[in-house]
C-alpha cells in the first residue's frame, strides 16, 4: 500500500465507524413512511453535515450522514481513457447486481462513479464493523483490479503485435 | 491461439470427408460465411451426388476482378472453373470421381478461395514496384492506387511506390471500448519494430480519425472518431517472390480481423475478470452478515425436538 493510501483509508474508515450510528426513524413528512433520510432529504434537521475525503483531485468519498441511513460515494481513480473505460465498465457490472449486494445503489451520485446507501435495517441485520471493512476493501481492490486489468491489456497487446510480425522474419 | 488461419476451416473439413473415396456421395446443400462478408454455396447438382459445386459471393468482386482477380483464380484454379451460380460470382466444380489431382493440395487450394481473390491487387501492386525499381526515371503518377472496398464502411487501399508498396486499411470501431482497446494495440504494433529481433518486419503507421496522406484525395473517407487508418509499408525484401511472397499477402489480409479478433478477446477476458472479482466482493458483502446459529430446540423431556 502505497504512503499517501493508508492514511486515506483510515480517514474513511473512521468517518465510517463514526457515521455508522444509525437508528430507526419514521419519516416527519408522512404518516406511517419509513424511509432513508439521507435520499429524501425533507427533514433538514436529521441531516448531518456531509464529509468529503480526498486523497487527490480524482479520488474522493463522500459521506453523507443522518439519522437513519448513510450514503458513501466514491470516485474512483482515472488516469486515462483505458482506466475511464474500466472503471465504467466495473461500476456499471456492480450496479447491475445491485439486488444482491444489498447496499449498493443502483445509481451514484452525480460527481461520483459508485454509491453505497446503508439504512438501519442494513445496519441492525449485518455487523456494522464488517459493513466497514467490506467499503474499505472494495476501494482498495477496485484501483488494484482496474490497474491489473490495464496492465493485462497492455500485456496482451504486446504479445499480440510481437507474434504478428515476428512471422515477417 | 493466437495466429489466425488462412483458410477457410469449414470448407476444409467438408472437403476432406467429401473427397474421401470410403465415404459414398450423398446430397449436400451448404451455406458457408467467411471473415469480411464473404459466403459460399456448397451444393451437390440436382441430379448427381458426384458433382460438387462451391460458390462464393463477396461485395468486393467487382473490383477483385477489375485488379485481375481472375487471371490469379484461373493460374490456382483453371480445370474447376465453371459459370458462376445464379446470385453468387464465382463457381468451382468437382467431380468427385476424377477431381484432377491429389486431394490434399485441391483441398488445401480449394480452402485459400477468397485468400486468392484478395491476392490479386497484391500481386499487381508487387510487381508494378519490381517494374518500376528497374526504371531510372519513375513517373510518380504511374502508382495506382487500388481501393477495395471489402467491408461497409471499410476498404483495403494498396498503392506501388518505386520502392515500397503502401498497403492501408481503414477501419471503423462501432464501440468506444474497442476504439481504445485498438490504440493500445496498435501504439504496441508501432512500437514492437523497435525490438531488435523485428527490425525486419515492415513499418506500421497509426493514424486515427486522419486518413494518411496517400489516400487523403479519396472522396468519400468517413470523418468520424471511430474511423482508424493503418498503414504497412513492405519493403521488396518483404515480398520476395515464392513462399515469402505468398505468406505476406495472406497475412496482410488477415490484419484486420486479427487486431479485432484480439480486441474482442481482450473484452472477453476483462468480462470474466470483472465477473470473478464482483463474485468475491459479494462474499466479503455476506460476511457482514451474522449467521444464524440453528440451535438444537429440546423439550422437558430431553428430547430432541425439530420443526417439520
Amino acid at each position: 500500500m502505497s504512503n499517501t493510501l493508508r492514511p486515506y483509508l483510515n480517514a474513511v474508515r473512521q468517518t465510517l465507524k463514526a457515521a455508522m450510528c444509525l437508528e430507526n426513524f419514521s419519516s416527519q413528512v408522512a404518516e406511517r413512511h419509513n424511509k432513508p433520510e439521507v435520499e429524501t432529504g425533507t427533514s433538514k434537521e436529521v441531516l448531518l453535515n456531509p464529509v468529503i475525503i480526498s486523497r487527490n483531485d480524482k479520488e474522493r468519498v463522500l459521506i453523507e450522514t443522518s439519522v437513519n441511513s448513510l450514503r458513501v460515494s466514491i470516485a474512483i481513480k482515472q488516469a486515462d481513457e483505458i482506466e475511464r473505460i474500466l472503471a465504467h465498465k466495473f461500476t456499471r457490472f456492480l450496479t447491475q447486481r445491485a439486488e444482491s449486494f444489498v447496499i449498493l445503489r443502483r445509481k451514484p451520485i452525480e460527481g461520483y462513479d459508485i454509491s453505497f446507501l446503508i439504512t438501519n435495517s442494513h445496519a441492525e441485520q449485518m455487523y456494522k464493523h464488517k459493513l466497514v471493512d467490506f467499503i474499505i476493501q472494495f476501494m482498495e481492490e477496485v484501483d488494484k483490479e482496474i490497474s491489473e486489468m490495464k496492465l493485462s491489456l497492455n500485456a496482451r497487446a504486446r504479445i499480440v503485435s510481437e507474434s504478428y510480425l515476428s512471422q515477417f522474419n | 491461439m493466437i495466429l489466425l488461419d488462412y483458410h477457410n476451416r469449414i470448407i476444409e473439413d467438408t472437403l476432406k470427408a467429401r473427397f474421401n473415396p470410403e465415404n459414398k456421395p450423398k446430397p449436400v446443400d451448404m451455406s458457408i460465411v467467411d471473415f469480411d462478408g464473404v459466403s459460399y454455396h456448397l451444393s451437390t447438382l440436382d441430379d448427381q451426388d458426384t458433382k460438387l459445386n462451391l460458390s462464393i459471393r463477396w461485395k468486393c468482386w467487382p473490383e477483385l476482378v477489375q485488379y485481375g482477380a481472375m487471371d490469379v483464380l484461373k493460374r490456382e484454379y483453371n480445370q474447376w472453373i465453371v459459370t458462376p451460380e445464379s446470385g453468387y460470382d464465382f463457381t468451382l466444380q468437382f467431380d468427385l470421381e476424377n477431381i484432377g489431382a491429389d486431394p490434399e493440395d485441391v483441398i488445401h487450394k480449394v480452402s485459400l478461395l477468397k485468400r486468392n481473390a484478395m491476392a490479386a491487387p497484391f500481386e499487381r501492386a508487387f510487381d508494378a514496384q519490381a517494374m518500376a525499381e528497374q526504371e531510372d526515371h519513375w513517373d510518380p503518377t504511374s502508382s495506382q492506387l487500388m481501393t477495395i472496398h471489402y467491408r461497409d464502411g471499410e476498404a483495403i487501399y494498396v498503392q506501388n511506390q518505386q520502392d515500397r508498396v503502401t498497403v492501408i486499411f481503414s477501419t471503423l470501431f462501432k464501440e468506444e471500448t474497442d476504439r481504445v482497446f485498438a490504440k493500445v494495440f496498435l501504439q504496441e504494433f508501432v512500437d514492437a519494430r523497435k525490438k531488435p529481433h523485428l527490425q525486419n518486419a515492415p513499418q506500421v503507421i497509426y493514424s486515427h480519425r486522419e486518413p494518411p496522406l496517400e489516400i487523403r484525395h479519396v472522396p468519400g473517407l468517413l470523418d468520424s472518431e471511430s474511423m482508424g487508418y493503418i498503414t504497412f509499408v513492405l519493403f521488396p525484401r518483404n515480398y520476395a517472390a515464392g513462399a515469402v511472397r505468398e505468406e505476406t499477402i495472406s497475412r496482410i489480409q488477415i490484419f484486420r480481423d486479427y487486431l479485432h479478433y484480439h480486441i474482442k478477446c481482450s473484452k472477453a477476458y476483462m468480462h470474466s475478470r470483472m465477473r470473478a472479482r464482483v463474485s468475491d466482493f459479494l462474499k466479503v458483502l455476506n460476511r457482514a452478515k451474522p449467521e444464524i446459529q440453528a440451535s438444537e430446540k429440546k423439550l422437558a423431556s430431553g428430547r430432541a425436538f425439530r420443526r417439520a
